[in-house]
Order: C-alpha cells, then structure tokens, then sequence
C-alpha cells in the first residue's frame, strides 16, 4: 500500500490501577490511507476513543503509551514534546468530539471561536481571516453563518454546534480528521445530514478521517475500511462491505446479528443465549408468582387515552414573560392489552411526556386517560387506587441513575414490595429476588450486589425486575435500551419479548430508533411536536409512511444492506 | 461498608499519609483521655478536698505539698493545671460532639424535607437559612447566652443554632440532584410513602457531602465553645472547659503565671489540629475527582 497518512503498529495504552496495569490497547495495528475514511467500530470499552487520543496525545494520566509505534505522514509521534504536538493538533489533524455542546466555550460567540482557530492555525488576519470563517460556515452548511458569528452556542441546536466543530477542524486544512461519534448526541432526524455534510467536505480536501463509533449502520454508509476492535483487542479489519456481510470472526458476526434492521422484521435477535436450568425453573416461580394475581388473558382494551394535552410553561429570565411549550397536542390513541405499542420521535416530540402523563408523573392540561376502565385524569386521579398505580410500571433510560445505588440489587428490586406486605405466603421476599435475578437471566447472587458492580446491561435487567417484582399488567418503557451497546440491546429486547409473551405484559415502548421500534412492536405512533403524526403497523410505517415526517426520519436512519 | 472496605480505608486515607495518621492518633488520644480523666487525672481539680491553696501558682515541674510534681503547674486555688486541662477537654469535647452531631442531623432533616416536598415548605425553611446566616456566628451565640443564661445545655443549644443552617443548604442541594435521578421516579411509582422515600432513597444517597465535613464541624465547634467560654457567657465555673481554663488564666497572664492560660489554650490548638488534619484528608478522598484514580 502507497501513500500511508497514520500508522500505528503495535500499539498498547496502559492505565497503571490499584489491582494492576489495565491494557486500554493491547498491541493496535492500524493503517490510514490519505484521503480515506476509516472506522474504528466496537461497543463500550472497545478502546476505540483511545486510539485516537493516543495519536494526538491526549492520553489522561496516569495512561501512557507502553509499547508500538505511531508514524504520521512518515514521522513518528512517539515521545515528541508538547510543542510538537501543539504543531500538529488542529493544524494537521483536527479533532470532532462526541458532544458539540460541551465541546464549544458557552461563553464565546461562534465567530470568535472559528476566528480563533483560524488565527492560531493559519497566517491569515482581520478581514482575510473573517472571511475564511464566513467561507468555512458556508461550506458546513450552516445558514445565514454571518448571524450565525454572533451567535453563542447555547442559542443553536446541537446539529448547528457540530456544524460549526467541523468548521473548526477543518479551518487549517488538515490532513486527518478524528471524528469520536460525531453524530452520537445528536438527534436521530439530523444525524444524517451532519454526517452527510462531513463526509463530503473531507472528500473534496481529500481529508482522511478516522471514523469513531460504535453505530454499524453509520459505518455501513460511509466507511471504507473498517477495524473491529474489542476489550482493547483487534478482532477483525477489512473493506467495509466485506466486514460487514461476511464478517469471519464469531464476534463480529453476533455483533452483525444484534443490529436491528429497519428493512426486515424478526421475531428474535439471533444473538447466543443460553438458558440454565435454574433460569428456567426461576421463570416458572415467577409465573406462578403472576398467575395469582389473576389478570384475564385476553386482547381487550387496556388503555385509552383521549385528546391529552399539555403545555410546560418555563420563566425566560428573572423579569422576562413566561414562555409556553407544548408537551402535548391532543394525542389520542388506544392500547389493547398483551400490545407492545411503540412510539418514535425526536428529542421533544413529547413521547416521553405521554407516558409519564398516563404513569401519572405529569399532569395534563386536558384531556384524559382512561385505564382498565378507570380514569386516571378525573378529580386529579383521584379513582386511582393503589393496585392501579403498582400495576402500571416503569422502565427507565439510563440504568446508571435509575437503582438507588445504597441499596442491593434485591432490596432494589423487593423493598416496595415488603414496604406494601405484598408477598404471597410461599414466596418469601429473598427467595422473589433470587428468582427474579434468574429470570432476566442474571445469577441469583446478584440480588446481594449493588448496582455499581453491575454494567448498564446487568442494570437494565435488574431494573426490569423491579418493575417486574410489581406483577404489572402495563410497563411503560423509556427508551430502554438507548443506554446500551448492540448487543446488550438485542438481548434485552428478546428479554422484553418473551416478557410479554410469559407473563401478557402490556408495553408502550418509546424510542428514537426505528429499528429497534419496528423489531419491537405491534403498532407504531410517531410523534412531533407534541402531537401523533400517524399511527399504523410497522410494515405500513416503514415500507409506505403517509407523512411526511415519518418519510424524513425513514430517510435519517443509516442504511444497512445487509444479506442477512 | 463492608469490613476490608473499612480496612482498606484506614489503610489507604488514614495511615498513608503520615501527617494523618499523627492527626488520627492525636484524636484518639485525645478521646481516651476524656474518656477516661478520673482514672488519667492526677487529682480531681474540682474536689476541695483534693486540693490546697498552699500549693497555688506553681510554675510547671515544681513539687506539691505531698510531694507530687506539677508537671503543668497549678493555678491560684492550687488546683493541679494537667488536671484541669484532662477535664476540661472532657467538657470541650463533650459539647462539642454532642451539638455538632444534632446540629447536623437537624440541618439533614431540614435540607432533605426542603428538596423533596420543594413549594412553601423549602420556601420557609431556605428563608430560615437566609436569616441565621446573615447573622455573625458568634454574635448570634452571645445574644442566645445572654438571653438563656450559662449552662453545659444552654452552649449546646447555643452551638446547634450556629450549625444546623449550612448544614441544610449542603444536604438540600445534594438531595435536588438526586431527587432528579430516575430511581427517585421508580420509587414514586412503587407507591412509597413521603417518609419511606426521604428515609431509604434520599437520605443515604445525599448525606455523603455533609458526613465528610462532620469532623471540621466538631473542630469548629469546640473553637466556638471555647470562644463563648472565654466571653464568659459559655460553660459554667463549675464545669470549666478549655476555653473556660483559658480565660481564668488570662487574668494572670501578665503578672508572669503564663502556665495557667498557655497550656489549655496549646491543648486546644493541637487538639483541634489533629482533628482538622484528618478531616481534610478524609475530604480529599471523598472528592470523586480525587477518588476516581484510587477505585
């Protein structure tokens, strides 16, 4: 291979730990050709960050980088100083972060900060360099970029704030970019064209980038090459189609499998589970544990919710009007009981807000929910007995904030339960906890730990238990697996199926990803705004969408080919 | 905590660092004695019978009567100074501990109920803050005293009215973080009572940041006693503390009897070093800054 920008072989970042040196990268060999976009793809822990850290030497103390070589454009980087690497920062290699909200200064204008690095990175002054900054927002696609030079960057969405990060890494005509999940903070319905705007001004500077992310479907589209990595460890390299449909190591290929398609429906994620005796003899307690609360097995009306609206009024300033948004505009809908009814939407469409409306976690303005024939919005809830509020349930986004971290797993998930004498005679609640654990395939040791020993996967399956330990009829989920990696998504996903067909749990299940909502659901709602855009079965949304924003979101998703 | 977390700790934050360890071992120290003064005390300071005015002002290593060395001296009634000073940290301490303890406990019950009920009722307790912490400390103090009148229990209250407020600010703000975290929903949805939820989520998860800063409390509060006693408006004559020990020497500080005062006010200051000195250690390691690299 000819004309090779970055080089690293054998590369290995060590952070020196009380119990050891912990390996970030152990012995990472990667290769980028000029003018190519390279990914680097894995989930948590992958040490796919570092890689790109290590070349600019941003390695947090105590890291360092214990062995390997890092040659750029022919030089090696290795135990070059400070000035050295100041040299290259920004002006040869430029660097996108993950959070464009953090990664710009709140308290300086737009203009200022391109100007800056225009200043610091090229020979350009006063109007010159104005005008290279009002050129570069131009070529980001960023519209009217001279009201936009005055602008601070909590005035812009986040699509606009990662718009103007590009044009400050590509302000000195770099030769590499480092993109660290460029897209990943961002809402599903920009993500696309934010992508789409960095890919093409890279290829018309013939810019190389190196691509980090863990979203395959984001490397399908427009990677060329691509390394897998794993616990720091290479696993597999290749041209990206090749990877990506022919993956020849075990874990790429389950990685492959755990990836929900927006093209293609399954019932299960093909990802390897396996089932041990005591889980399974741990679901029938937990059946039975259901069965004597006897709620009917049917498919009749659950929930019914009518013209629901609700608007959030926030002070604009000390002295300032209050200002007014819409929550919620006349949403209605109906949920049959065993449904998994999913609703999609962007960040603010109000998905979230319908279904701490109906758990009764927001008031509403007007309008009224009505479940198991009781409604939930008259006298301020006050038909709401305390067997309806336990059996409505809740699973949360971030598993990392929803345990009470003083507590173990199993007081977690049965102290609500003992606080309401709840228990049946012949399930005591240890023995709850321990075949609760089981159940959503933990270890029943795991009821004595307490969150922080677990991974936001094991969290989320204990939350579920929790919600579980309830014998709801209804849990409403929010976004539960956007916390999560691929393939700790695809089985929590196949855990929540089979939750629903053991036990004839009802969910309304939010997400902002298509995919996983059409893997998921029955019938789908799509949501901006506030208000329903439509609603209609899978198929129908994805293969014949009669809005039109649900044709834009349609367009906004990654394609994955995949001939799986 | 579990025992070789507890093990680790004094491993890691407490003997690791040899200013520390001299600071917990003054403490404890320090604790013994009061613990024990009858048993440690040469003499009891405050048993007429015990004591001879024959043997008053004698400087420091001068034999009494009975032929005991003084090794602190003794004061004008002829009462041994090391005497006083053991039980005078007795009553130091005592105070102390005892008014930090429910002066923090208040200030945790007012903060959490302030965060989680929010309204009227984190209205009139954040007001109640305001107008204690726009008062001076130890003017407050004086003014209390000199309304209540002396008493170990009057200084007590004294020193808890001084403590609670910015204790409540601390815990409340804490509690509003973590009364925005998802568990806090969970709970709500479990249908838990008010009580059960500050109890068994909110507090154990928001008094960290007012726990680490218990033992500075007591520090201060053992300067402020001994600052209300040496006013003349804290502990009694009768139970003398440290700062009381110090303001009857002052009296005779100039007429060359220095022992009386100097060395119950050194006592003070190591003292409260020594606790001082632990307290910002244990500091630093509940900085989750700091403590992110030793986990």
């Amino acid at each position: 291979m000819t004309d090779i920008l970055l080089k690293t072989s054998n590369l290995t970042v060590v952070y020196p730990t009380k119990r050891g040196a912990f390996k970030a990268l152990d012995d990472i060999s990667i290769e980028i050709e000029t003018g190519k976009i390279v990914g680097l793809v894995g989930e948590s822990g992958a040490g796919k960050s570092t890689v790109g850290r290590a070349v600019l030497d941003l390695i947090d103390a105590p890291g360092y980088i214990a062995e390997g070589e890092i040659d750029f454009q022919g030089e090696s980087l290795i135990g070059k100083s400070n000035d050295f690497f100041t040299q290259i920062r920004g002006r040869k290699v430029g660097y996108v972060f993950q959070n464009p909200m953090t990664a710009l200064d709140p308290v300086m204008t737009i203009g200022k900060q391109v100007l800056e690095a225009i200043y610091a990175n090229t020979d350009l002054k006063g109007e010159q360099a104005y005008e290279r900054a009002l050129d570069l927002l131009t070529q980001t696609r960023i519209k009217d970029p001279k009201d936009v030079m005055e602008k601070y960057p909590h005035q812009m969405s986040g699509g606009m704030c990662q718009r103007v990060v590009f044009a400050i890494a590509i302000s000195a005509n770099p030769d590499l970019i480092i993109a660290d999940e460029p897209t990943t903070a961002l809402d599903v319905s920009v993500q696309r064209s934010v992508m789409d705007t960095l890919i093409d001004l890279c290829r018309q500077y013939k810019i190389s980038v190196m691509l980090v992310t863990h979203d395959i479907g984001v490397i399908s589209e427009y990677c060329d090459f691509v390394y897998v990595m794993r616990h720091g460890k290479h696993v597999e390299q290749g041209p990206t189609q090749e990877v990506i449909n022919h993956p020849k190591q075990d874990y790429t290929r389950n990685l492959m499998a755990a990836v929900p398609r927006l093209s293609k429906r399954l019932d299960r994620f093909r990802v390897l589970e396996t089932v041990t005796d005591a889980q399974s003899k741990a679901r029938e307690v937990i059946l039975r544990y259901f069965q004597e609360s006897d709620f009917p097995d049917n498919d009749e009306l659950l929930l019914q919710v009518d013209k629901a609206s609700c608007i959030f009024n926030t002070k604009s300033g000390f002295f300032g009007p209050p200002k007014t948004t819409i929550g919620l505009d006349t949403v209605s809908f109906t949920q049959n009981r065993k449904e998994i009814l999913g609703i999609v939407g962007e960040s603010g469409s109000g998905k979230s807000t319908m279904g701490r409306a109906i758990l009764g976690l927001q008031r509403l303005n007007s309008g009224s929910i009505t479940y198991k024939g009781t409604s939930l919005t008259d006298n301020n809830g006050r038909a709401i007995t305390k067997d309806i509020r336990l059996s409505m349930q809740c699973i949360f986004q971030d598993p990392f904030s929803s345990l009470n971290p003083r507590m173990t797993a199993g007081e977690n998930v049965t102290f609500p339960i003992r606080t309401h004498k709840l228990l049946p005679d012949w399930l005591s609640a240890k023995e709850l906890a321990e075949n609760l654990m089981l159940s959503v395939g933990l270890e029943a040791s795991a009821a004595y730990r307490y969150p922080q020993e677990f991974s936001g996967g094991q969290r989320q399956r204990i939350a579920i238990a929790r919600a579980m330990a309830f014998r709801p009829e209804f849990i409403f989920c929010d976004e539960p697996t956007s916390a999560l990696d691929v393939s700790v998504q695809a089985e929590t996903l196949n855990l929540m199926k089979d939750l629903r067909d053991q036990y004839h749990l009802t969910l309304l299940f939010v997400s902002h990803d298509l995919a996983v909502v059409r893997q998921m659901c029955d019938r789908i709602i799509v949501m901006r705004n506030g208000a329903i855009c439509e609603i209609a079965n899978p198929d129908q949304i994805i293969e014949n969408p009669s809005h039109d924003y649900t044709r834009s979101l349609i367009a906004a998703m990654p394609k994955l080919d995949l001939s799986a | 905590m579990t025992d070789s977390k507890i093990k680790d700790f004094f491993r890691d934050v407490i003997f690791g660092d040899p200013m520390t360890a001299l600071g917990f071992v003054g403490v404890v120290l320090f604790l013994l004695v009061a613990l024990f003064a009858p048993i440690i005390a040469p003499q009891n300071p405050y048993d007429l019978g015990a004591i001879s005015i024959m043997d008053g002002q004698l400087a420091p290593g001068e034999s009494l009567m009975d032929g005991t060395i003084a090794i602190f001296g003794t004061d004008e009634q002829g009462r041994d100074i090391l005497s006083t000073i053991i039980y005078g940290l007795r009553i130091s301490l005592f105070v102390a501990i005892t008014a930090s303890t429910i002066g923090t406990a208040i200030g945790i019950y007012l903060g959490l109920i302030s965060a989680y009920y929010g309204g009227v009722v984190d209205s009139i307790v954040m007001r109640l803050v305001d107008v204690k912490m726009s008062f001076p400390g130890i003017l407050l103090a004086l003014m209390l005293l000199a309304l209540m009148g002396q008493g170990v229990e009057k200084v007590i209250l004294a020193l808890i009215i001084g403590i609670w407020a910015s204790k409540a600010r601390v815990t409340r703000s804490a509690a509003l973080g973590e009364i925005r975290k998802e568990y806090m929903r969970a709970a709500q949805l479990a249908g838990l009572s008010a009580n059960q939820i500050i109890l068994r989520y909110l507090l154990p998860n928001s008094i960290a940041p007012v726990i680490v800063m218990l033992p500075m409390i007591i520090s201060g509060a053992i300067a402020a006693e001994a600052t209300l006693s040496f006013l003349g408006v804290g502990v009694p004559i009768t139970e003398p503390s440290l700062g009381m020990l110090i303001a009857n020497g002052f009296d005779y500080l100039l007429t060359g009897y220095w022992w009386i005062s100097i060395l119950p006010g050194v006592v003070l200051v190591v003292l409260v070093l020594c606790i001082n000195v632990v307290a910002d250690r244990i500091r630093e390691y509940a900085n989750p800054a700091l403590r992110h690299e030793t986990m």
